[in-house]
C-alpha cells in the first residue's frame, strides 16, 4: 500500500484515543458503597456476556474511526501488476475486437470465458491513456459492429462493451480483422493496434487472418482460456425418419454424438425429449476423440399430425450449448403410405403408381411409400400406415372397406382415384361412408388415346380445370393462376352423384364444366380424398403436368393432417430464414426461443411475399404465426423453424500458433509489465461510515437501556 | 395466629411516586424535628387521626380491668356503668390485650447505614420503631427492643413500667449502623427469651439473607426462624425497608460499587445504566421471594422504601390489621 501524503498518517496517533478514554474513564469511577451488592452481582451477572462484547464492539469502533480519518486523509492506493499488454501505455488508434462466438459462453469457474474476455477488455479500455481513438467489434459471424468508427469517446465504448452478450454464431475472425483493418486505415495515429479477446479455438480461423499483407496493423491477442486444454462432447447431428416398425406416428431419431477429449467417455447418457418432455434415455460410450451414434424409437401421439420439437440432450458438461441439439418434425415426415394398384400393368409407365409413388417420393422424401396388389392389403396391415391410396381398384373387399373406415375414422388418410376397373355400384356400397359423393357414369371428353400410348402431345379435345380457389388450404401455396394445373387436360372422367351439402365435405378442384374432380371429405379424425380420374395418362395428361407434384403432395399432407415439409427448417446460429406470407394475411410473427416477438408487415416482404428473418442468435425452437386482415392470429407450423449450433464451435483445436496473426506483438521486447494503481479511500471511507453506525447504534441502546 | 385474624402480606407503601397524604411528613422532613419523641408522636397522630390506633385489635371474653380513656380508644370499648359510678370515661381491657408484649426487632448492621438521599434505612426504621413504640406506650402495653447486627446488641425487656418508652427511643437515637447481618441469629435469641405470646415486628433491609437466590421463595435460617415464631404462637410482621436505590438503582455513571458491611470485599465496576434494567427485575424478584416465604409462614410482610412517608405506612399497616380482625 502507498500514500499520496504519508505525513498525515502520524494522526494516526488518534487511534489510541478511545483506549485512553476507557482507562482513564475507569480511573475516574465514582466510587460508591453499596448495601445491595448481591442483587448487583447477580444483574451483572445476567448481563456481563453482552455487556463486555458491547464494550468491545464499541472500542473496536472508535478505535476504527480514529484511525480511518488521518488513513482517508493520506490518501492510500495500491499498485496492482496487469496482465494488460504494454502496447496499451502509448498514444494510438486501436480497435478492440471481442470474440463472442458460441465457444466463448463455455464455463471457466464460476464465470464463462465470454465474461472474462469482457473483463480483460474493460481493464484495457481503462489503461488507456486519454489521447487513444477507440472501436469495438465483434468477432461472430455476422454481428454488427458496436462501435464502428474511432471515436475519442471511451465511456461510450465501456458503454458499450457492457451491452454485449455472447451469441450462438460461429466466428469469423477473417472477417472481423478485415473490418478492425478498414477502420484502422482511417486512423490519424502512427501506431495502429487490433486488440483481440478470444479463446483461440481454431474454428473460424478457416478464412485466414483477414489482414492485408502490407501495411496491416499490429494485432494483440488475449487468450482468456489460458492455454488451458477443454474437453468436450457434443450432439452433432439429430436425424428424424418415419419408423412404420413403431406403429402409427412412429419415428427414429438419430442423435450423431462426438467425444473430444483425450480420455473418451463412457456411460454418456443420452435423452430423447418430445415437446419438452423426456421421453427415452439412453448410454453411449464414446472413444477418445471418436464419434458415436444413438437411435431412439419414438411414437408420436396426436393422430390427424401436428408438429413436434424433438430435442437431443447428452450429459452437461462446461460447454453447454452443443449438449442438446434440436428438430423441428411434423407428422409428415414420418409418413408412411400404401399404394393398392388396383390396375397393374406391365409396362411401369402405364401403372398408376408409376406416377403417384414417383409424385410422392420426390415431393415427400421422407415418406415411406409401399405398393401392393388388392389380394396382398389385409385390413391388419393398415395399422402401420398413416395413408392409403386405391388407384383404380376394381372393389374393394368387405373387410378392407370395414378395415379402410376404421382406418380413416382413427385419423389416417384415404386416397381415392377412379379408372376404367371401378366398379361403382359396388364401389358405392361398400365404400359409402368413405366416399364423398356416389361414383356416377364416366364421361368421356374425346376418343380414347390408348392406341397412342406413350405420347407426350395429344391434341385431342379434352376438359380443363376451372379456375383454382386458393383459399382452399391445399391450393394455398400454388401460383395465382394455378399454373401446372391449368394446362391439364381430362379426355375422361367419372361424373359423381349430387351428395346433400355438409360442412365435411368440399369440392377443392372443379372441371370447366363443373364436374367435381378433386373432393374431400372429413371422416371421424381423418380424411378422404376423390380424384374423379386416373393418376396415369390413361384419362388425363395431369401426372406429366408440373401442377401434380405439389399437388400430390399437399394432397397427401393435408390426408394425414401434416402441415408442411420444409428442409429449411433447422438452421444454424446465425442464417437467415426466409419467411413466407400466404392468402391474405398482413403480418408474421416470430416468437422466439426467449419468448420475446419479432413482427413483419407484409409491406415489407418482396415480391414473392417472402421475407428474411435474420435475428437467430439464440438457440431453440422460433414458432411462426399469421395475423390476417381482421386480426384473427393463426399459427403456421408449417414455417416453424429450429436453430442449432454450429458444429465447429464444439471442436476444441486450438489455433496453430503458426497461424497466429499477434507474432509481431509477441516479439515486442523487455518491457516491464505495466502496474494499474487502485485507490483505497473509499473503501475505507465505507468501512468509517460502517462502524460509525455501528458505534450509534451500540450508544443508542446503552442509553435506552 | 389468633382466632378471626386474617394475615396480611402488602407493600404498603406510597414509594416515591406517589403523592403523600395531606399531614404526612416525608423522612427528610420527619429527620429536622428535634427527637424521636416528637418523631414518633408526629408519626402516630398523622397516621391515625380519626383512627382506632389498638395494635391488638382482637378480644377474649376474659376481663381484667378498666383503663382511663384516651383519645383514639374505641368508644365501644367505654364501660357506661363505670362512668356513671366515677363520672370519668373508662374501658375495658381484656386478657389479650393486657397480657399482649410487644417486641421491637431492628436491623442495625452496617447495610442499614445505606442513604444516598433522604435519610437511612436504619433512621427509617427507627422512625417506624419509634412510633410503634408510643402507640404501645400510649396504650398502657408493654413494648420491648432488640436492635442486631451479626448479634444482639441491646435488648430491653418489654415493660409498661414509666420511662420505658422513653429510654426505647434513647436506644433508637443511639443506634449506629455497624457490623455485619444475622437476623436468624438475632430472632434465635428473641424466641429464647419470650415464652410468652407477643406481636414481634422484624424491620430489616433483609440484604445477605438468603444464602439460595432460586426459587419463588426466600430459603435459609431467617425464614426458618419466621416459622418457628409463628408456630409458638407469636404474631410476627415484617418490614422490609429498602432504599430507593435499591429498588430502581438510579445511577448514570462508571461506578465502583463496594460492599458495605466489614469484610465484604465485594466490588464492581459497571456503567450503572447498562445495569439498571437487570437490576429493577432482581430487586422486583427479591421481594417476591420474601413476600412468598411470609405468605406461607403466616408472616405480615411489609414493604417500606425510605422515601415513603412512615405515617402511610404505619396507618397501612394498622388499617390492614383492623381490617383483617374485622373480617
Amino acid at each position: 500500500m502507498h500514500f499520496l501524503a504519508p505525513s498525515l498518517l502520524f494522526g494516526l496517533l488518534a487511534a489510541i484515543l478511545p483506549w485512553l478514554i476507557h482507562l482513564i474513564g475507569k480511573r475516574r469511577a465514582r466510587p460508591v458503597r453499596f448495601a445491595a451488592m448481591q442483587l448487583l452481582l447477580r444483574s451483572e451477572r445476567r448481563i456481563s456476556a453482552r455487556r463486555r462484547l458491547r464494550e468491545i464492539l464499541l472500542l473496536v469502533a472508535r478505535t476504527g474511526v480514529a484511525a480511518a480519518l488521518p488513513l482517508i486523509f493520506a490518501r492510500p492506493f495500491a499498485e496492482r501488476t496487469t496482465d494488460v499488454p504494454v502496447a496499451s501505455l502509448d498514444p494510438q488508434s486501436a480497435v478492440i475486437v471481442l470474440d463472442d462466438s458460441a465457444s466463448m459462453s463455455r464455463s471457466a469457474g464460476l464465470s464463462t470465458l465470454f465474461a472474462r474476455a469482457r473483463d480483460r477488455a474493460r481493464a484495457l479500455l481503462r489503461q488507456f491513456p486519454s489521447d487513444v481513438d477507440l472501436a469495438l467489434l465483434l468477432a461472430s459471424a455476422g454481428s454488427s459492429p458496436k462501435i464502428g468508427e474511432l471515436s475519442p469517446e471511451r465511456a461510450r465504448v465501456l458503454e458499450a462493451l457492457e451491452d454485449i452478450v455472447c451469441s450462438a454464431r460461429p466466428a469469423d475472425f477473417a472477417g472481423a480483422l478485415r473490418s478492425a483493418s478498414l477502420i484502422l486505415s482511417g486512423s490519424a495515429h502512427a501506431k495502429r493496434r487490433i486488440y483481440l479477446f478470444t479463446d483461440l479455438q481454431a474454428a473460424g480461423w478457416e478464412a485466414g487472418t483477414g489482414l492485408p499483407r502490407e501495411g496491416a496493423p499490429e494485432v494483440i491477442i488475449d487468450d482468456v482460456s489460458g492455454g488451458a486444454r477443454w474437453e468436450n462432447r457434443a450432439v452433432l447431428d439429430v436425424g428424424v425418419v418415419p419408423a412404420p416398425e413403431a406403429g402409427t406416428g412412429g419415428i427414429a431419431v438419430d442423435a450423431e454424438l462426438a467425444d473430444f477429449s483425450l480420455a473418451g467417455t463412457r456411460g454418456l447418457g443420452v435423452a430423447l425429449k418430445v415437446d419438452g418432455v423426456s421421453v427415452a434415455k439412453g448410454f453411449v460410450d464414446l472413444a477418445p476423440g471418436g464419434r458415436g451414434h444413438k437411435r431412439f424409437l419414438h411414437r408420436l401421439t396426436g393422430e390427424g399430425g401436428g408438429a413436434h420439437d424433438l430435442e437431443v440432450e447428452i450429459d452437461r458438461d462446461a460447454f453447454r450449448l452443443d449438449d442438446r441439439r434440436l428438430a423441428h418434425v411434423e407428422l409428415s415426415r414420418a409418413m408412411s403410405v400404401l399404394i393398392v394398384n388396383g390396375d397393374p400393368r406391365t409396362a411401369r409407365n402405364e401403372d398408376e403408381p408409376f406416377f403417384f409413388a414417383a409424385a410422392l417420393r420426390n415431393g415427400l422424401p421422407s415418406a415411406a411409400v409401399t405398393i401392393k396388389l388388392p389380394d396382398d392389403v389385409s385390413p391388419e396391415s393398415l395399422e402401420s400406415t398413416t395413408m392409403v391410396a386405391l388407384l383404380n381398384l376394381a372393389q374393394p373387399s368387405e373387410a378392407l372397406a370395414a378395415g379402410l373406415v376404421r382406418f380413416v375414422s382413427a385419423g389416417g388418410g384415404l386416397f381415392i382415384s377412379v379408372g376404367d376397373r371401378v366398379d361403382m355400384t359396388l364401389w358405392n356400397g361398400r365404400m359409402a361412408k368413405l366416399l364423398p359423393q356416389p361414383l356416377g357414369l364416366p364421361r368421356t371428353a374425346s376418343a380414347l388415346p390408348g392406341q397412342h400410348a406413350g405420347e407426350i402431345v395429344d391434341d385431342r379435345p379434352a376438359e380443363r380445370l376451372a379456375p383454382i380457389d386458393r383459399s382452399h388450404p391445399l391450393l394455398a401455396n400454388f401460383p395465382e393462376h394455378g399454373e401446372g394445373l391449368g394446362s391439364a387436360r381430362f379426355f375422361k372422367y367419372m361424373l359423381l352423384d349430387p351428395a346433400p351439402e355438409s360442412p365435411e365435405r368440399s369440392v377443392i378442384l372443379r372441371y370447366e364444366s363443373g364436374a367435381p374432380a378433386l373432393v374431400e371429405k372429413q371422416v371421424g379424425k381423418g380424411r378422404v380424398m376423390l380424384l374423379s380420374t386416373t393418376v396415369d395418362r390413361e384419362w388425363t395428361d395431369l401426372p406429366i403436368r408440373t401442377g401434380f407434384l405439389p399437388l400430390v403432395r399437399e394432397a397427401a399432407r393435408r390426408l394425414v393432417g401434416a402441415t408442411g415439409d420444409d428442409e429449411t427448417a433447422s438452421l444454424r446460429a446465425g442464417e437467415a430464414r426466409s419467411l413466407v406470407f400466404s392468402g391474405d394475411e398482413q403480418r408474421l410473427e416470430v416468437s422466439r426461443p426467449d419468448g420475446s416477438v419479432w413482427v413483419a408487415r407484409r409491406e415489407q416482404a418482396s415480391a414473392a411475399h417472402s421475407i428474411l428473418y435474420g435475428e437467430t442468435d439464440r438457440l431453440g425452437t422460433y414458432h411462426v404465426r399469421s395475423v390476417g386482415p381482421d386480426g384473427a392470429v393463426v399459427a403456421r407450423p408449417e414455417q416453424d423453424f429450429v436453430v442449432n449450433l454450429d458444429t465447429r464451435e464444439s471442436n476444441p483445436a486450438r489455433l496453430d500458433p503458426a497461424d497466429r496473426p499477434d507474432r509481431i506483438a509477441a516479439a515486442s521486447p523487455g518491457a516491464k509489465p505495466p502496474k494499474h494503481r487502485v485507490e483505497l479511500w473509499h473503501s475505507l471511507a465505507a468501512v468509517m461510515i460502517g462502524l460509525l453506525f455501528l458505534e450509534s447504534a451500540l450508544t443508542l441502546r446503552r442509553r435506552r437501556v | 395466629m389468633r382466632a378471626g385474624q386474617k394475615i396480611i402480606v402488602s407493600e404498603g407503601t406510597t414509594g416515591r411516586g406517589q403523592q403523600p397524604r395531606p399531614g404526612l411528613l416525608d423522612p427528610t422532613d420527619l429527620a429536622r424535628l428535634a427527637s424521636l419523641d416528637l418523631r414518633a408522636r408526629t408519626i402516630v397522630e398523622g397516621a391515625f387521626s380519626g383512627m382506632h390506633r389498638n395494635l391488638h385489635p382482637g378480644t377474649s371474653v376474659e376481663f381484667t380491668e378498666h383503663r382511663e380513656y384516651a383519645p383514639g380508644d374505641d368508644v365501644r370499648r367505654i364501660d357506661w356503668k363505670a362512668v356513671g359510678r366515677a363520672d370519668r370515661y373508662y374501658v375495658k381491657r381484656f386478657e389479650d390485650e393486657t397480657e399482649m408484649h410487644t417486641f421491637l426487632v431492628l436491623d442495625a448492621s452496617a447495610s442499614m447505614g445505606y442513604r444516598r438521599l433522604g435519610v437511612s434505612k436504619l433512621d427509617y426504621a427507627g422512625y417506624l420503631a419509634g412510633a410503634l413504640a408510643y402507640l404501645v406506650g400510649q396504650q398502657g402495653d408493654a413494648a420491648g427492643l432488640l436492635l442486631f447486627d451479626e448479634s444482639a446488641r441491646s435488648f430491653l425487656p418489654p415493660s409498661t413500667r414509666p420511662g420505658q418508652i422513653r429510654e426505647v427511643f434513647r436506644l433508637l437515637e443511639a443506634a449506629q449502623p455497624a457490623g455485619r447481618t444475622d437476623a436468624a441469629l438475632a430472632l434465635g435469641h428473641l424466641g429464647e427469651l419470650t415464652d410468652k405470646r407477643s406481636l414481634i415486628i422484624v424491620m430489616s433491609d433483609l440484604l445477605d439473607s438468603e444464602p439460595d437466590e432460586s426459587g419463588d421463595q426466600a430459603r435459609g435460617a431467617l425464614p426458618e426462624r419466621l416459622r418457628q415464631l409463628r408456630a409458638r404462637g407469636h404474631d410476627v410482621a415484617l418490614f422490609h425497608v429498602l432504599d430507593a436505590d435499591e429498588v430502581e438503582l438510579p445511577f448514570d455513571d462508571l461506578i465502583f460499587f463496594e460492599g458495605m458491611e466489614p469484610a465484604d470485599t465485594r466490588t464492581l465496576l459497571a456503567q450503572a445504566t447498562d445495569l439498571a434494567q437487570a437490576f429493577r427485575r432482581e430487586s422486583q424478584a427479591f421481594r417476591n421471594r420474601w413476600r412468598g416465604t411470609c405468605l406461607e409462614a403466616g408472616v405480615e410482610y411489609r414493604f417500606a422504601r425510605t422515601d415513603a412517608p412512615p405515617a402511610e405506612i404505619l396507618r397501612a399497616f394498622l388499617a390492614d390489621r383492623q381490617r383483617a380482625v374485622r373480617l
